[in-house]
């Protein structure tokens, strides 16, 4: 009997021993919002069918504290028990940050070696390639595409059109403050969101072209012809369609303002519809348009790359992690995506046959079908970006004229290598 | 006279011990030990003294002089090579006109902290120090939220302070008092003051129970003499109330003003710094610095700053508390 038991335990420690030495466990930075229902129920599937297609794999999330831009995503690296692959906001100024700090594995080769090149579009790809001499750093995910939501029962009561140019622009601002409504809600205390409106206000009075030449320092930034975004900006504060005081709101408090027609317009990307469906917004409601621009034909969203898989350089699960990349790059991983309910972005490459889940998706995807412009707070060097947010809130808030903020970043960016 | 006893001659103390512990009877008697510990003496305290001093070394000394160490050098972090750049992240600094303006705010800071929290913990003191029955109801409920953590107290706050649907420019709306609605965190001076109200509302509990626990240490019958006296409350406030409560008000001003330099939670949680580095702090650039932007070097040499501002602070305040117990 005793031999019995002695042959069970020990026949159960190396079962045990053995199932933990080929367990494997693949932890993952993110998804942002796990906590939404549709959001929790889209991954776990994910995860559920990686885990089934990897037997022994365990996939875990790790409910992201922050991105690059806060220095979350730094400090959980530099921590060592870190994510094992990381999905965050990205652009060329963020991986910039992670990749002179060494903090990510180049994954250049693997372009090659797995084929990812050929699955996102040719000219992200190029792109890409043409940022750090050639090594890429980050597989992009997800692309943004910002312009102007607005709600569409409000105009439609009001008779208010979507502007085709800056002048019709100006005196719906108009329309809309004299009927006691805020304009426009800006939440500049979170980066990003101040980055948005900005970004799609410079572009607005210089064009893609020229906002394209200014982050290749081709020209300056206190160029008037570059400036003129930023005057802008400072004129429509001094006209009162922007309040200075939501140089004090974060993004979840401008748009509180917007989500309860408190404000007619906001300006945001797709993952707008995350935070409306979370705010019990009816997103039927939800109508989309770029802001007009000065140049004709013009009038596109502003974006670039917006979320991308990153692998650390402490990674303990280097190989895992490209399985992982490979895995959300598949068809029917990325069409799954695409589909659901929780989907809030435009995806790296051209998905035929989809219908987007929600209307304002659909104005969003035909919006950017003719590419987007460029979202300055994605492509700045991360030495300029800080410079670049807090000139913004100081435009917001009346604290600097739009040439003077424009030579602050003008300066930062003489600096930046 | 030295009663300077041998190993062996004492019977109460553990034997290992016996020594030393007749030496410091011995000192503390009032003799002198200079030249009186033999090597072997000190080879013991050493090794009594070790565990101590390497841990001190380790989360200590050895953090300053790497501190030191990458204020001298370019580092885009931790896993980057470094080279040495002599004093240029120092030049860089000094030149930088955001040190200067947190290295202002930081001041204002601690002045706002020691005030706001260290004064509101006086005022409740010396209101519900008389209480008989529901002081303990009070002190529980003012100490409260001491307990929540700063982010936390960020995020709220920055609810309350919200311009469109925060409580104080609601109520004021309500109040009929919508001229006083105020940006608290988008005006530029009331952004700093509006946090560290929220900052001090989380501090001030701490204080509070300090003053306590000082004026009950104060002799009653000095009231009852400044009673006879004819004494009003106030005179009996100033002329034996805060003079009681000196030692505690030291302390507590010191601990307030060691507070105010490590302010950080608060501002990265409610303004980032901003508007424009309207709020921005040494610690808030500092961390900017360092893990936003990964200049460890620049980043460094602020920390060094905040160091020496520590020491100097602390030097004038320890004078001065000197001259006024003369």
């Amino acid at each position: 009997m005793l031999k019995f038991l002695a042959g069970s335990v020990a026949a159960l420690a190396i079962f045990v021993s053995g199932a933990v030495a080929n367990a494997q466990t693949l932890k993952m930075w993110g998804p942002e919002q796990i906590t939404e229902p549709l959001v929790a129920e889209l991954w776990n599937g994910i995860k559920a069918d990686f885990e089934k297609a990897n037997p022994g794999v365990k996939v875990e999330f790790m409910p992201p504290t922050g991105t690059i831009s806060n220095g979350a995503v730094q400090s959980a690296i530099q921590s060592n028990v870190g994510p094992d692959v990381i999905l965050t906001n990205s652009g060329i100024g963020r991986i910039s940050i992670v990749r002179n700090a060494k903090q990510v594995m180049p994954l250049t080769e693997q372009y090659e070696k797995r084929g990812w090149k050929n699955q996102i579009y040719p000219w992200l790809y190029a792109e890409l390639k043409g940022q750090f001499g050639g090594d890429v750093y980050e597989v992009p995910d997800g692309l943004d595409a910002l312009g102007i939501w607005y709600h569409k029962d409000l105009f439609a009561q009001a008779g208010w059109k979507v502007p085709a140019t800056w002048k019709e622009f100006e005196t719906l601002l108009a329309a809309i403050d004299a009927k006691g409504l805020q304009p426009i809600a800006i939440g500049p205390r979170t980066t990003g969101s101040a980055g948005h409106l900005f970004g799609n206000l410079l572009q607005s009075a210089s064009g893609k072209e020229m906002i394209g030449k200014a982050l290749r320092k081709e020209i300056a930034w206190d160029d008037p012809k570059v400036a003129a975004g930023a005057v802008r900006l400072q004129k429509l504060v001094e006209a009162g369609f922007i309040k200075k005081e939501m140089a004090g709101l974060d993004l979840d408090g401008a748009s509180r303002l917007w989500f309860n027609k408190r404000a007619a317009m906001f300006v945001a990307g797709p993952w707008f519809t995350a935070n409306a469906r979370k705010a019990g917004y009816d997103l039927v409601n939800a109508g989309y348009a770029p802001m007009p621009s000065d140049n004709p034909g013009e009038a596109i969203p502003t974006g670039g790359v917006g979320w991308s898989w990153l692998v650390p350089v402490n990674s303990k699960q280097p190989d895992l992690a490209m399985k992982w990349i490979d895995f959300m790059l598949s068809d029917p991983v990325m069409k799954k995506r695409a589909q659901a309910p929780a989907s809030t972005m435009i995806y790296p490459r051209e998905l035929t046959g989809i219908e987007p889940p929600t209307p304002v998706l659909k104005e969003i995807f035909a919006a950017a079908a003719a590419g987007v412009g460029y979202n300055p707070s994605v492509y700045l060097p991360a030495t300029v970006l800080d410079t670049y947010f807090q000139v913004i809130q100081g435009l917001i808030s009346g604290q600097v004229t739009g040439e003077a903020g424009m030579k602050q970043i003008q300066a930062k960016m003489a600096e930046a290598k | 006279m030295i009663n300077r006893e041998t190993p062996g001659s004492s019977t109460a103390a553990p034997l290992g011990n016996r020594s030393a512990l007749a030496k410091t009877a011995t000192v503390e008697a009032g003799g002198s030990a200079a030249g009186r510990f033999d090597s072997r003496d000190t080879g013991s305290a050493l090794w009594l003294m070790a565990p101590a001093l390497v841990l001190y070394a380790i989360f200590s000394l050895l953090p300053i002089a790497a501190t030191f160490w990458l204020s001298f050098n370019s580092s885009a972090g931790f896993n980057t090579a470094s080279s040495f750049v002599g004093l240029d992240n120092y030049a860089a600094t000094a030149a930088d006109p955001i040190v200067w303006q947190s290295l202002w705010h930081t001041l204002l800071w601690l002045i706002y902290h020691v005030v706001l929290a260290g004064g509101l913990g006086l005022a409740l003191a010396l209101a519900i120090s008389r209480l008989k029955v529901t002081q303990v109801f009070f002190r529980t409920a003012f100490f409260l939220p001491h307990l929540v953590s700063l982010a936390v107290v960020g995020v709220i706050w920055a609810n309350i302070y919200d311009p469109f649907y925060g409580l104080i420019n609601t109520a004021l709306t309500e109040l009929g008092l919508g001229a006083f609605t105020q940006g608290w965190l988008s005006d530029p001076a009331l952004v700093l003051f509006s946090v560290n109200v929220a900052s001090s509302w989380q501090g001030f509990g701490l204080y509070m129970l300090l003053f306590i626990a000082g004026l009950q240490n104060i002799d009653h019958t000095l009231y009852d003499a400044a009673e006879v006296d004819g004494a009003s409350a106030w005179q009996k406030l100033v002329y034996v109330t805060l003079p009681g409560l000196r030692e505690v008000t030291t302390f507590v001003v010191s601990l307030a003003m060691i507070n105010g330099l490590k302010g950080f939670a608060t501002v990265f949680v409610m303004t980032n710094g901003g508007p424009f580095y309207q709020s921005e702090l040494i610690t808030t650039y500092i961390y900017r610095l360092a893990f936003q932007s990964q200049d460890h070097g620049r980043a460094a040499v602020l920390c060094i700053l905040l160091s020496l501002l520590a020491i100097v602070i602390t030097l004038v305040f320890n004078r001065w508390r000197a001259r006024l117990s003369k």
